[in-house]
């Protein structure tokens, strides 16, 4: 699967989200969940970045996540 | 059915996170996940900041070891502004390969310096690696968020490092939208990272014969990033991000410190060269996050990940993260990463002697060689009273075990039979942490 396809899968994906955005989501009110720690996105920054960091060193791929780039001599 | 008032903590914090997930963009730690506390108006320049720290040590069996402490402080700002600085450091040691194949003769390289006194040989069987390998880096960062509207972010950030041989410079920047009720975030970011090279006796120049040590000053390498996200609150318990992202760095692309060995057609080095890889590299990555709480004690966050460049890598990650509390003050996060790459085009383990003069771009890197990667993870942590006011703090212990193995076997010759050319690599993480 190239590039390409992985990216038109996303962007139709999102697309069909962002169409749909009328209907998806939550009321202010119902945020009691997606409010909990566990649920943010970023909800361990410091042990995704000591692993981004282990990751760009060892493989050859980076970012995804974030930028690619790692302000490192290790890669 | 309960309304919460418009400002509660919970809604503040939510719109935080989902900004800050948006700040993820930017690339740097410093600027994420902290969490959202919003300072009172009255808040003096001291107060109300807060610290996230972790002290990380690497081990990989027979080869490096890292010792890398970090801390973050963060403070979002009455008015809605927030500030996030971030301190690394890191210090290894140990072997590092050099890129030379195994053999099942003596081998002797000269350190990078090129002095005589810094030799080292390597034993038949054994992978080369130079022992003296050592090296230092400190990392700042700061990024700043700004509300342009009550809908609108825009954040800068900026990070510099430096070590023995290596200086780097980014500086970074992304705006963020909420629309749809704040369930639907759009955010663009771009950074631009400076790097300068600064290898212990010079850039070797690429594809020059090991021997005779051709080699040049510092060097430079920069690139610019760009990543288009969109974060979706999909229900009650649910929400999604992608990411795409594209970069493309050109300069000095070696390492500097990497050599592939030349082989006759019986399997005996005849030489050695330094590597030559292209001065530019585009890699364009799409990223895909669902975070989803199954009920009030457990959720998961299920990523994936492809990436491809213009070097030939293909690469695919996947990787499962349990959230489970065990009680109101403590839980568990087992984790579970797979990565796959196929190798860059000019991926060799040796040049055939016989193939040397029409080489052209060449590297014995085995990060950049076919293999697979599997990451065992699990973290404890437990909830304390907090410290100065504040509601509470976290203490958590995590390990790590990270094992590559190569994916293909090059044809080699009958004479290095019988030798492990590519042993993979076992390595273990442990990290303890303290937020407050």
């Amino acid at each position: 699967m190239t590039f390409k396809q992985v990216s038109l899968i996303l962007i139709l994906g999102g697309t069909t989200l962002a169409s749909g955005c009328g209907s998806l989501g939550v009321k202010p009110w119902e945020r009691d969940t997606l409010a909990r720690s566990d649920m943010r996105l970023d909800a361990n920054p410091l042990d995704a970045a000591i692993d981004d960091h282990m990751y760009f060193s060892k493989e050859a791929s980076s970012g995804g996540r974030s930028f690619a780039g790692g302000g490192c001599g290790c890669n | 059915m309960q309304l919460k008032p418009k400002n509660s903590p919970k809604s503040v914090n939510m719109r935080r996170g989902l900004m800050a997930a948006s700040c993820a963009l930017l690339g740097a730690a410093g600027a994420r996940g902290q969490e959202a506390r919003v300072a009172p108006a009255d808040s003096g320049l001291f107060e109300d900041w807060s610290v996230d720290s972790a002290l990380a040590y690497y081990h990989e069996n027979g080869r490096i070891e890292a010792i890398e402490p970090v801390v973050n402080v963060a403070k979002t700002f009455a008015d809605g502004q927030a500030l996030a600085l971030n301190v690394t450091f890191d210090a290894l040691s140990g072997s590092s390969p050099n890129g030379a194949l195994t053999s099942h003769s003596v081998q002797t390289f000269s350190s990078p310096s090129g002095k005589a006194s810094h030799s080292y040989t390597t034993a038949p069987g054994q992978l080369p690696v130079d022992p003296n390998y050592s090296d230092a880096r400190i990392a700042v960062g700061a990024d700043w968020s700004v509300p342009i509207t009550r809908v609108t972010e825009v954040s800068v950030g900026g990070k510099v490092s430096g070590e023995d041989d290596f200086y780097s410079a980014t500086v970074s920047a992304s705006i963020a939208h909420d629309f749809n009720e704040k369930n639907t975030t759009l955010t663009f970011g771009l950074n631009n990272e400076f790097d300068s090279l600064r290898p212990i006796g010079g850039a070797p120049v690429p594809g020059s014969d090991y021997a005779l040590s051709a080699k040049t000053g510092s060097k430079t390498k920069d690139g610019v990033g760009v990543v288009i996200g969109l974060t979706q609150v999909m229900s009650r318990s649910w929400v999604t991000e992608f990411n795409l992202s594209v970069d493309r760095f050109k300069g000095y692309l070696n390492d500097p410190y990497k050599i592939t060995s030349i082989i006759d057609i019986a399997g005996n080095t005849t030489g050695y060269e330094f590597e030559s890889r292209p001065d530019q590299r585009t890699r364009k990555s799409a990223y895909w996050e669902n975070r989803v709480a199954w009920n009030r004690q457990m959720s998961t966050a299920l990523s994936l990940r492809y990436m491809s460049d213009n070097w030939g890598v293909r690469s695919d990650t996947a990787q499962l993260h349990f959230h489970w509390s065990l009680s109101d003050v403590r839980y568990i996060e087992p984790s579970i990463r797979w990565y796959r790459q196929t190798a860059a085009d000019f991926y060799t383990p040796f040049i055939l002697a016989t193939e040397q003069p029409a080489i052209g771009y060449e590297s014995s890197d085995s990060r950049l060689g076919p293999f697979h990667a599997l990451t065992y993870e699990l973290k404890y942590a437990q909830k304390l009273p907090g410290l100065g006011g504040r509601a509470e703090s976290e203490i958590s212990v995590r390990a790590e075990y990270y094992q590559q193995t190569f994916a293909e076997r090059t044809a080699t010759p009958i004479g290095l039979q019988g030798l492990d050319l590519y042993p993979g690599l076992k390595a273990i993480l442990v990290q303890v942490g303290w937020r407050f």
